[in-house]
């Protein structure tokens, strides 16, 4: 394939052509309560070419049949030169590597029988159910792909990788009269059959929260110390904080790039974030990015400082920095825009104990049913929380729903925890209308002096 | 080729099968912060295939369909091997109703048009201290549909998207107002015009900023801002919902559930709009249904499968992509009577509301809609786009304000419908006003 590409780009009139082409294998299963929804494999695969002639923009072309090769790369071409751009786009300089990676299959998911994959699926599900009959619904789903891809460049980067993933998810839907509740197990890696056994207890645990939170009360509204969990945090620092520092955002935008301007205080001390794509073991990890630059740990935020952003080759040419591996799409329909891998908030110090110990009253805020951020303004909802009171955790309470303004919100982070851990979840990102991406977010618990947290509607205003 | 497909498959599945075959291509150009940066095509080809056999029914997807086309077929019946008893009847052959999907003048659009289109419209937008992003995408597609049973049926069809974006950066302060034209014919001067109209008119009420009020009062949500509000009751029309167990609305048709001034249909056959087609991707001739007539829940939305399981017929509302299997979904949502164009105070936000709230807010984007318990109708959502709205008029954009309520109780009293009808994508809707929703500071 790779000579078949190199053919392919040496007859590019641009001064910059790659060629990307893959081939995915995948299969879906879903229960819905006891019943099967679908079980289902499908075989996808397509190419993608983007150039860049002298003076002109972006060429780019997407197609599913590979006897459109030739044709395709002559369209990007033609489309760049009919593009005018001033000043012309740059690309920020990248080694040429020429890698075969096949990452670690950890059991090959094409070489296991789909009904096979319905039975582990099926005996998760069983869990969710036999945790109480107050549990009327649930839905549960598995999917895995083994996608093989080829990438190369007019720069001399010639790639070739076998990349697994798989995920599985479970919510239990628990009813009591007209109460209705949910819990939420979810698992996400970048490695195959073997790494998806044994994880009955995850489901246990999910359909037994729901059960619980039957029960709870509905949190207070209020402004209230808030202490997030791994899980939120990390969902809190890639939505509210991780989007802000792609420098898309911000690289011909002057206003943005004032306020993303490096030096600027974002934290306190304490506060160290950054984006690692090279950290062994994760979904959002890969050798390298969709423009062939080998991903990299990028602090972000050191000691509260903002030090870095994420990049890539036209982005960090235009403000003068250096690619960081971030250029990534979803799959050849699309062509690589500036992402995220891991995100994290860096350990800090001390335990979940030393957190609460001094909080008269506070919100423990844990797992994420979802989030989202516009703007400067960010919106998350809380898979459940516990009261803490007198600096112990307390009742458990639900629809603790976290809503305020960024850069208030990283300003009162007063105290991290020393027990970071990353969090392998299924989703993914959205942007730029290319969702799901694979991504994984890490914390140790973090410590809000202050936050505004919804749940019930503030008295006076209901 | 889904003929010979089909043929195969009805020689291995003893019940039958259907398909669908799908080829997409797109053309776009993308202005990015003020500068014309890309210009894409792409070329996509697929086919979803169905079988029914033992009684089972499964289904597999492909987009390298030519390289093997026996492939696609086991991996179908592999899947229906697992997959549970289902009655499920493909229709008989059936005359469609004419409705125009393919416009020529989209089709023959060409780069330097569409570029010209989007250039067009950054003159008229950009100004100090704002970036400007303008993408055009123009889809020209084809689709064919078959099954075991006869029933065929082919159109080609075209959409075109225009969305413009200008962003505001001050100080900490971040905006962003955008809006959206689509259709499945080109915009003319006048629809380009209103684009540009609605981002300057929501802008210039932005530029100031006062503090929200607070407490239970009257909400004009425009067009755009109604989304928290629809997305419930969508959803609880759903045959899927209802089968499910989770509609509110499950045991209620026939009755009186929302204000009498309340219509929802769902029509395929609307001219010009991009979500029309004359049969739906299960050979299910299209048909407007009513949802909801004048506050009276009148019926569900069903595709083959759901219609099998719920022991009635399919609504024509059974959608597939390549992957997976078809699902319940929606065409051209339309909100009240149909066709009401615009009328007095139709260009100003609100659609003339605003003239009888006293105080209270205009709301055109909340955060976080779709998050939580949806279909419940319990909302509560920080706002990203909101006016206030005092003594009849805006006094300027509202920030760190949260809206919440319920939207069953809301919808049972409508406190006016503005006349500024407008399609949001695929949803036809005015202003509408709604009093009592709980308003927030933070």
């Amino acid at each position: 394939m790779i000579d078949r590409l190199t053919a392919a780009l040496a007859r590019s009139r641009a001064d910059y052509t790659e060629i990307r082409v893959e081939r995915t294998w995948s299969t879906a299963v879903t229960f819905r309560g006891r019943r099967l929804e679908s079980a289902a494999a499908s075989e996808d695969q397509g190419g993608f070419v983007r150039a860049l002639s002298p003076g002109g923009g972006w060429g780019v072309a997407s197609f599913t049949s590979l006897d459109r090769l030739q044709a395709m790369v002559a369209r990007a071409v033609e489309l760049s030169r009919a593009v005018r751009v001033t000043p012309p786009i740059r690309l920020a300089d990248v080694a040429p590597h020429r890698a075969d990676a096949i990452l670690d299959l950890d059991g090959d998911v094409r070489g296991v029988p789909i009904a096979e994959k319905k039975r582990l699926l099926e005996a998760y599900n069983g869990e969710l159910l036999a945790v109480s009959d107050r549990v009327v619904d649930t839905v549960a789903s598995y999917r895995d792909e083994v996608s093989e891809y080829w990438y190369i460049n007019s720069d001399g980067t010639a790639l070739h990788e076998l990349r697994p993933e798989v995920t599985l998810s479970g919510t239990a839907v628990a009813r009591r009269d007209g109460t209705i509740e949910k819990g939420l197990e979810s698992i996400g890696l970048r490695r195959g059959w073997n790494s998806v056994q044994d994880k009955a207890a995850g489901f246990r645990e999910a359909a037994e929260r729901a059960v619980q939170l039957l029960d709870a009360p509905m949190v207070t509204g209020g402004a209230y110390p808030v202490i997030l969990d791994p899980e939120l945090a990390g969902v809190f620092i890639h939505e509210a904080f991780g989007h802000l520092s792609e420098a898309d955002f911000v690289y011909e935008n002057p206003q943005a790039r004032e306020m993303m301007t490096l030096g600027r205080r974002f934290g306190r001390p304490a506060l160290n974030v950054g984006d690692n794509g090279a950290a062994p073991g994760l979904r959002g990890t890969l050798p390298f990015d969709d423009e062939g630059t080998p991903t990299q740990n990028t602090p972000l935020i050191k000691d509260g400082i903002l030090v870095g952003r994420l990049h890539s080759r036209e982005t960090a040419a235009t403000m003068g920095e250096r690619a960081t591996g971030n250029a990534r799409a979803i799959s050849f329909r699309h062509p690589p825009i500036v992402r995220m891998t891991n995100t994290y908030i860096a350990n800090g110090r001390g335990s979940f104990e030393d957190l609460i110990r001094d909080v008269k009253l506070g919100v423990y805020a844990c797992g994420a049913f979802g989030g989202q951020t516009l703007l400067e303004n960010f919106s998350f909802t809380a898979a459940y929380g516990r009261m803490i009171r007198d600096g112990h955790l307390a009742e458990l309470v639900k629809d603790v729903v976290l809503a305020g303004n960024l850069f208030q919100t990283l300003d009162r982070i007063d105290h991290i925890a020393g027990d970071f851990r990353w969090n392998q979840m299924g989703g993914g990102c959205g942007k730029g209308g290319q969702a799901p991406l694979p991504v994984t977010e890490g914390a140790p618990h973090v410590r809000i002096e202050e936050a505004l947290v919804g749940g019930d509607v503030p008295a006076g205003s209901a | 080729m889904i003929e010979r497909l089909l043929e195969r498959a009805s020689r291995r599945a003893d019940g039958g099968a259907d398909a669908l075959w799908r080829q997409v291509e797109r053309t776009s150009v993308a202005f990015e912060w003020g500068r014309l940066k890309a210009a894409g095509v792409s070329e996509e080809a697929g086919v979803n295939l169905r079988v029914r056999h033992r009684g089972r029914v499964g289904v597999a997807g492909t987009t390298a369909v030519d390289a093997s086309p026996d492939d696609v077929l086991t991996r179908a019946l592999a899947s229906a091997e697992l997959g549970e008893e289902l009655a499920l009847a493909f229709p008989a052959p059936a005359s469609a109703p004419p409705v125009a999907t393919f416009f020529q003048p989209v089709a023959d659009a060409s780069l330097d048009r569409l570029m010209a289109m989007g250039r067009s419209l950054l003159e008229q937008l950009e100004r100090e201290g704002c970036r400007v992003n303008v993408t055009i995408e123009r889809e020209i597609a084809e689709t064919r549909v078959a099954n075991s049973a006869g029933a065929t049926g082919a159109y080609r069809s075209t959409a075109i998207g225009v969305s413009a974006e200008l962003w505001r950066i001050a100080g900490d302060d971040v905006l962003a107002i955008g809006d959206v034209f689509e259709a499945a014919d080109l915009p003319g001067d006048d629809a380009l015009g209103a684009l540009v109209q609605s981002v300057n008119l929501r802008l210039e009420h932005a530029l100031r900023v006062v503090a929200p009020p607070d407490g239970a009062l009257p909400v004009v949500f425009t067009p755009a801002g109604l989304s928290a509000l629809l997305l419930p009751v969508t959803q609880a029309l759903s045959g899927k919902a209802v089968l499910q167990g989770i509609s509110p609305l499950a045991a209620r048709v026939g009755e009186l559930v929302f204000d009498s001034r309340f219509s929802l249909t769902d029509d395929p056959l609307r001219a010009g709009r991009a979500a029309s087609r004359p049969l739906d991707d299960e050979c299910v001739p299209s048909g407007t249904t009513c949802l909801v007539q004048r506050g009276v829940v009148e019926r569900f939305i069903y595709d083959l499968e759901t219609a099998a399981r719920a022991r009635t017929q399919s609504t024509g509302h059974g959608q597939r992509t390549i992957f997976g299997k078809p699902v319940p979904g929606y065409t051209n949502i339309v909100l009240g009577e149909g066709g009401r164009e615009k009328g007095e105070g139709g260009d100003a936000l609100g659609g003339g509301l605003l003239r009888d709230v006293r105080d209270g807010l205009l709301v055109d984007e909340l955060i976080g809609v779709g998050q939580g318990n949806v279909i419940g109708g319990a909302f509560s959502h920080p706002v990203a786009l909101a006016y206030r709205v005092e003594r009849g008029a805006i006094s300027g954009r509202v920030k760190d304000a949260a809206i919440a309520g319920n939207a069953y109780d809301l919808w049972k009293r409508v406190g006016g419908f503005g006349a500024d009808a407008r399609w949001t994508g695929a949803r036809y809707t005015p202003s509408v006003l709604l009093d009592g929703v709980s308003v927030a500071r933070r």
